[in-house]
């Protein structure tokens, strides 16, 4: 990224003794790119407890039910919806307590089709996030439980994210 | 017997904020729950695509308005992450002492409601007086009682006033000695004990993985807490530990939470002592680059995150916030099933519901 | 009968003043700071009451979203008359800083009628008795029999 600088920790400061340094970020990538090794791109340590990549999306679900069976991310922090000008990009951020990191995992859809597999099944707490996806961006969710609209009316017509819809902010 | 689905909600005299809560109930007791959230949904994310990265600080005051200065300070580490600013460290103590006094009057305003719902009005006077103390502490500081606006990219809008950390060290020994006595009153109850103890019980493996973060998770007994476990601001350099129960009922998120009171008051006083001579604020760009940010703190309800994505330009191109009440609301189905009408009251008031930051 | 009990009732009214117990956004903070011992509105006759058909004063205290107007309408109906309507703080006034949301109606105003603003964002709860003390003199000078209604 432009002009970002690593921020740093005035004095010593020891490493929490429980966490060898460079370790579980190492585990875990090399466990993906065994696993997926023609649709995970970019695979990047941003900083200490923050991995980047991204996945192609007919491999998402599998690597999100590996990722909380085999790798121990037990917890689903937020799914973001972005619209950019040629694709939705859909940013799941999954958190391992008992690695002490947050995965930052970047799926892309086309414009005309914004369509994805649910994680609901793998994650509970991705219900209610996935249907806020729908409601505000109109991501549509494959296999979701109860996909319907949750914060705005639901009769309302449009989605009010989307960069073409310029009815108020 | 004739099973029915009841309304509670959005006016009703449980419902801290606007929300609605559909139940079927059985008799007495409850089958299936369903909360409906919305009602104050106010378009934040698509406002903030046309403010200006500091005529959102304000905006973000008011998702949460219990515990608004975590929330704007969220922001400005989200957008610092993405501009690469480094914040001074007289800064950052300030922010952190300013963030602790927010988080024991975000518990008191909750133990307020929650003892007034369960009937404990005396709970509802006391933590009221108290909460003056802290209120106008940051009041001297800021100006404002609930949205303070005073967190700024790049540090803190302003130096502490004089002898502000003189009147913070004896709040903090006030609060102590009142942090005693609130354990008296309300362990000493056997009504509130009766009402609390065995109700509302969200074990770990279901809490974990739909997605409760904050108190109620540390009651489910996951020792979590991310200022101790991945940790942002000058929080590596305090020495503090997690507050945590394994009883996973509504007495152990009660329990965490005064736990977390006092642990905040501990936390104050390493920061007053120790906080450093220097710059309180950098200057920040005004264009951001394109890229995106990160931030994420422990809200006194829970997770809290935010992603930005910067165009090169002084606006947004997207802020998405993710809120922890609206994850945790989600999960409430588990914890009502099984239970009776009444105990309604405990379940959802020990979940500290906060509809701005759910309904953004 | 009713040159007899005007007054008398007139008195009984405006010194029970009933607002209903509905907290919309931030300034419902303030609202329940105010009934807190700091402030204390309980001296001026001042008790929040569960269910809006023993009210008298509905207090709007934050933004109305579109998906609540059909409810708050009822709500405003529901409350027996003579009532009061109170617009507290910004966003209950004009939107405040959500005035051009997509969800947000611009001011409680727009649906139903209102006696008194009062302005800040938010407001202080020394604003909000400021606001029942001029609720009082609006009684007082409104004197209607309730009888008659003359």
């Amino acid at each position: 990224m432009v002009g970002r600088q690593k921020r740093v920790l005035k004095g010593e400061i020891e490493e929490p003794p429980t966490r060898i340094d460079g370790q579980p970020e190492e585990l875990v990538i090399r466990t993906l790119l065994d696993m997926f090794p023609s649709t995970l791109t970019d695979f990047k340590k941003v900083r200490d407890g923050l991995l980047r990549a991204k996945i192609e999306r007919r491999d998402l679900f599998k690597a999100c039910k590996s990722l909380r069976d085999n790798l121990g991310f037990e917890h689903l922090s937020m799914i973001s919806a972005v619209e950019y000008d040629s694709r939705f990009e859909i940013v799941y951020h999954i958190t391992s307590y008992e690695k002490r990191l947050l995965l930052e995992l970047i799926t892309t859809t086309p414009k005309d089709d914004p369509s994805v597999e649910s994680i609901s099944a793998i994650w509970g707490g991705a219900n209610w996030q996935e249907r806020e996806a729908f409601d505000l961006m109109g991501i549509k969710f494959n296999n979701h439980p109860n996909l319907q609209r949750i914060l705005l009316p639901s009769d309302y017509l449009y989605h009010p994210l989307r960069k073409d819809f310029t009815g108020g902010g | 017997m004739a099973e029915m689905w009841i309304n509670m909600g959005p006016q009703h005299p449980m419902t801290h904020g606007l929300w609605n809560l559909r139940i079927k109930v059985d008799g007495e007791t409850i089958v299936d729950a369903e909360p409906e959230v919305g009602y104050l949904h106010r378009g934040i994310e698509k406002i903030c695509e046309n403010r200006t990265y500091t005529q959102i600080i304000p905006i973000s005051d008011r998702l949460c308005y219990g515990s608004s200065m975590t929330w704007s300070h969220l922001y400005c580490l989200t957008v610092e992450d993405l501009m690469g600013i480094e914040v001074p460290e007289r800064a950052e103590y300030i922010r952190v002492a300013v963030l602790e006094m927010q988080r024991i009057a975000s518990h008191l305003m909750w133990l307020a409601a929650y003892a007034a719902d369960l009937g404990a009005m005396i709970g509802f006077i006391y933590t009221m007086r108290d909460r003056e103390i802290w209120i106008d502490l940051l009041q001297s500081l800021t100006g404002s009682r609930i949205t303070y606006n005073f967190p700024r990219i790049g540090g803190v809008a302003h130096d502490l006033p004089a002898n502000w950390d003189r009147d913070a060290l004896r709040a903090c020994d006030y609060m102590d000695k009142k942090l005693k006595e609130y354990e008296d009153i309300f362990d000493g109850s056997k009504v509130f004990m009766m009402r609390n103890e065995g109700v509302g019980i969200l074990k770990k493996e279901d809490a974990l993985n739909l997605g409760v973060t904050g108190p109620p998770l540390r009651a489910s007994g996951v020792k979590y807490d991310l200022r101790k476990d991945q940790p942002y601001s000058v929080y590596p350099e305090l020495e503090f530990q997690p507050c945590y129960h394994t009883d996973c009922d509504c007495y152990a998120r009660f329990k965490v939470r005064m736990d977390e009171m006092a642990m905040s008051c501990h936390i104050i006083r390493q920061a007053i002592n120790n906080m450093p001579k220097g710059k309180w604020r950098v200057v920040s760009p005004r264009n951001a680059p394109v890229g995106t940010g990160l931030g994420r703190v422990e809200d006194p309800r829970g997770e809290g995150m935010m992603y930005v994505v910067g165009d090169g330009t002084d606006r947004p191109y997207r802020l998405k916030i993710r809120s922890p009440i609206f994850v945790t609301v989600s999960a409430a189905p588990k914890m009502l099933i099984g239970y009776k009408v009444a105990d309604v009251v405990a379940i959802m008031g020990g979940l500290d519901m906060c509809i701005g930051e759910t309904d953004r | 009968m009713d040159v007899v009990t005007k007054d008398f009732f007139n008195w009984a009214t405006r010194n029970s003043i009933y607002p209903l117990h509905f907290g919309i956004m931030c300034c419902a903070l303030e609202m329940a700071v105010a009934s807190a011992p700091r402030f204390d509105a309980q001296r001026f006759g001042v008790i929040y009451r569960s269910t809006p058909r023993q009210c008298d004063v509905l207090l709007v205290n934050g933004p109305v979203s579109k998906k609540m107007k059909p409810a708050l309408r009822r709500l405003y109906d529901q409350m027996p008359g003579p009532k009061w309507v109170i617009a507290m703080g910004e966003c209950a006034i004009s939107g405040g800083p959500f005035y051009n949301s997509y969800s947000v109606v611009p001011g409680v105003d727009q649906f139903i009628p209102v006696d008194i603003y009062i302005p800040g964002c938010p407001a202080r709860p020394e604003a909000l008795i400021d606001a029942f003390i001029k609720l009082q003199k609006i009684i007082k000078e409104n004197k209607k029999g309730l009888l008659t209604g003359k």
